[in-house]
């Protein structure tokens, strides 16, 4: 759904680029001189039209994703009418809103609500150690490439990118069966007459997994990023009296800053919503707020603490996010260009 | 005088290839040597052996006396300007320029000084703040000589350092590492492929053909004394005829060429004394001189320099040979 406004923009550009090319022969044939008012009421056209061009797509977007989400926010302040009505009719434990704005007492409740803390800080928990994982072994992976090559780390770069072509749901069940208690990995220790560790159904499995289904993407970034760095940089660097792990944190580092930063950011936003994962691999109690968002919608029947749990995870995502726009700045800014 | 950087006998392949054959060359201590030679003749994998960046299957690479042929590039006592520059650009000039003293763990304040230095030295103090992308090519190259400079290298390494600017800066800037170079007195390899650059820097230039040294002279030694056929055509203009060239004729012999530069061709009169009568076939005019081609012993074809008003296609003329060399299978023989 993303891409939709990126397809409108070319077409508005094309109308753009229309516009000027028509302008001088009319001056030119009336004769008249280049009004800065008018040149600049053309421009404002010009831009109108090209907002229009957009717009399909925005309205799109905005009717499908921007009004629902707007309906659940007022949901989730007690505004049980109108277009609600249906969902209110059957949610239970619901908070009706009091002041004309509505009511906070669906936040306060899920807020101060001990489970709902311990599973948040869970998912922060899953969120920033996967990420960090998931980061550090996708960079590991992406310096070996660049900087050893040799089919070796080319083999290796495939394997881990693996993941990707494997259905969430059949990772985590497989990771499930790995570990859980009568699994493979205890049977292998059974074997040799060990007692092997079980992870089936522990957080320890939800960061596992998570590990598994997020690193494709972030070894693409990485290595990419890395691998774009010229070898005249690297060289220069070690000419200069630095060694590999001196010229990998001052150039090749700084340099793939904004992929790296792009795979951080999307990695934990993709991990702080996930559900998949917590859900088949992790323990019933405590687990991630996607897992609890579910029941209270689904099995509780409480949409609008659910919503409530929701805004919380998107807050936590936009801050994450913010980030990401922070990095592009910076870097276009860097760039001088 | 020691020796600033001995090459023995390098030998390199790659990709199955042998790239660099047998190569050996002595370079005095604050000499600038050029590496000369057309493209893909071996330049910069010679240079990149000399700073580490490459390791040959045999021979060694021994600076003021250290033989560091198993040395990583960082552990050398070389800096190199690369052809690109390479120069990072995340970090500024000054921080450009100061990243080896940094990793030399020199004290803030001597990095401070050192750095203000060889900035001023290159004549690049207003722009210690800027990224290199928003600085001039040749500014960009200066930052460059500055980063390797400020390292108080034992041997300085410069790979096509000028052929990323436009031709009148190139001038200006050959000058400028040239007076730099012999004001440090710093042993300098220089690679280029243009023939005007090294002649108008090297102390001596290594013509290189194939990943061979033909031969190394000073410059003016290898435009007068070429030894090979390759030296004697790379550098300068060159006519060459087939068979045993002299004065008054042209024997033919088997396997034997003839050569003679255009300024050893002089264009006089018809039927002057000792002259070989010959036709006007073309004139170029090139401004201070014009390049007369004419022809004469029947189909040979000589070309000559001539400054004051040049004589017409088509005239008959005289023409009188100075110093021919001859070369059997590319070697100079009498
Ligand atoms: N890594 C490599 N693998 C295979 N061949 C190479 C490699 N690097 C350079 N060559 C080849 O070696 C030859 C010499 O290259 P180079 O030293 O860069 O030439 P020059 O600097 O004189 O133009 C070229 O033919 C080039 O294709
Ligand atoms: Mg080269």
């Amino acid at each position: 759904m993303s891409s939709d406004p990126d397809a409108g923009a070319p077409v508005a550009g094309a109308v753009d680029d229309d516009a000027p090319a028509a302008a001088p022969t009319s001056a030119a044939a009336t004769g008249t001189l280049t009004n800065p008012r008018r040149v600049r009421h053309r421009a404002r056209v010009r831009s109108l039209r090209g907002l229009l061009m957009a717009s399909p797509p925005l309205l799109l977007i905005a009717a499908f994703t921007g009004f629902p989400i707007v309906l659940a926010i007022a949901y989730s302040l007690g505004h049980t009418g109108g277009l609600n009505s249906t969902t209110a009719l059957i949610a239970q434990h619901q908070h009706v809103k009091t002041e004309w704005w509505g009511t906070l007492g669906a936040y306060r409740e899920v807020l101060t609500n001990e489970r709902f803390q311990r599973d948040l800080r869970v998912t922060l928990l899953v969120t920033v150690v996967s990420t960090t994982v998931v980061l550090a072994l996708a960079l590991i992976i992406a310096l070996y490439l660049r900087l050893a090559g040799g089919w070796a780390a080319k083999a290796l770069t495939v394997v881990s990118v693996v993941p990707m072509f494997i259905p969430v749901v059949i990772a985590s069940w497989a990771v499930l069966m790995f570990y859980a208690p009568d699994g493979f990995l205890r049977s292998l220790f059974a074997q040799v007459g060990l007692e092997g560790p079980t992870f089936g159904y522990t957080v320890t499995a939800i960061i596992i997994a998570q590990v598994w289904c997020s690193l494709p993407f972030a070894v693409l970034m990485c290595a990419s990023g890395v691998q774009a760095v010229p070898d005249a940089l690297i060289d220069a660097a070690r000419d200069s009296g630095a060694g590999l792990v001196r010229t990998t944190f001052s150039v090749i580092l700084p340099m793939a800053f904004v992929p790296i930063v792009i795979a951080a950011t999307f990695t934990a936003i993709g991990i702080i919503g996930s559900f998949t994962v917590p859900y088949f691999t992790g323990p019933t109690a405590p687990t991630m707020l996607g897992v609890d968002m579910a029941n209270y919608f689904t099995a509780y029947n409480r949409p609008q603490q659910s919503i409530v749990m929701a805004v919380v995870v998107f807050v936590a995502a936009s801050l994450i996010a913010v980030t990401y726009v922070w990095a592009n700045f910076r870097s276009s800014k860097e760039s001088g260009a | 005088m020691t020796t600033g950087l001995q090459l023995e006998g390098l030998h390199k392949e790659l990709g199955g290839r042998t790239i660099v054959e047998n190569l050996s060359l002595d370079v005095a201590t604050g000499e600038l040597v050029c590496l000369l030679g057309p493209s893909g003749c071996g330049k910069t994998t010679t240079l990149r052996m000399i700073a580490g960046f490459l390791e040959p299957e045999s021979g060694r690479v021994v600076v003021a006396g250290h033989d560091v042929t198993s040395l990583p590039p960082e552990k050398r006592p070389s800096a190199m300007v690369f052809q690109n520059y390479a120069l990072w650009p995340h970090m500024t000039v000054t921080k450009n320029v100061a990243f080896p003293l940094r990793l030399a763990k020199r004290p803030r304040a001597e990095i401070a000084e050192r750095v203000a230095k060889v900035l001023e030295l290159v004549n690049l103090t207003h722009h210690k703040d800027s990224r290199p992308g928003r600085i001039s090519g040749g500014e960009q190259q200066r930052t460059a000589l500055a980063r390797a400079l400020v390292q108080e290298p034992a041997v300085l390494l410069l790979d096509e350092p000028l052929s990323n600017l436009d031709a009148k800066l190139r001038v200006r800037v050959r000058e400028d590492i040239r007076e730099i170079q012999q004001r440090l007195g710093i042993t300098t390899v220089m690679v280029t492929h243009d023939q005007d650059e090294a002649m108008a820097m090297a102390d001596r230039i290594a013509v290189m053909n194939d990943g061979r040294i033909e031969q190394v002279s000073s410059p003016q030694e290898l435009y007068s004394d070429p030894q090979t056929e390759f030296v004697a055509t790379f550098v300068g203009s060159l006519n060459k005829v087939e068979g045993r060239l002299e004065p008054h004729g042209l024997t033919p012999e088997a396997g034997l060429t003839s050569a003679i530069r255009p300024e050893a061709v002089a264009v006089v009169p018809a039927s002057s004394d000792g002259a070989l009568d010959a036709e006007v076939v073309r004139v170029t005019p090139h401004g201070h001189f014009a390049e007369v081609k004419v022809k004469t012993l029947g189909e040979v074809e000589l070309v000559s320099f001539v400054t004051g008003p040049p004589p017409a296609e088509g005239d008959q003329v005289g023409v009188r040979l100075g110093e021919v060399w001859r070369f059997r299978d590319g070697k100079r023989v009498r």
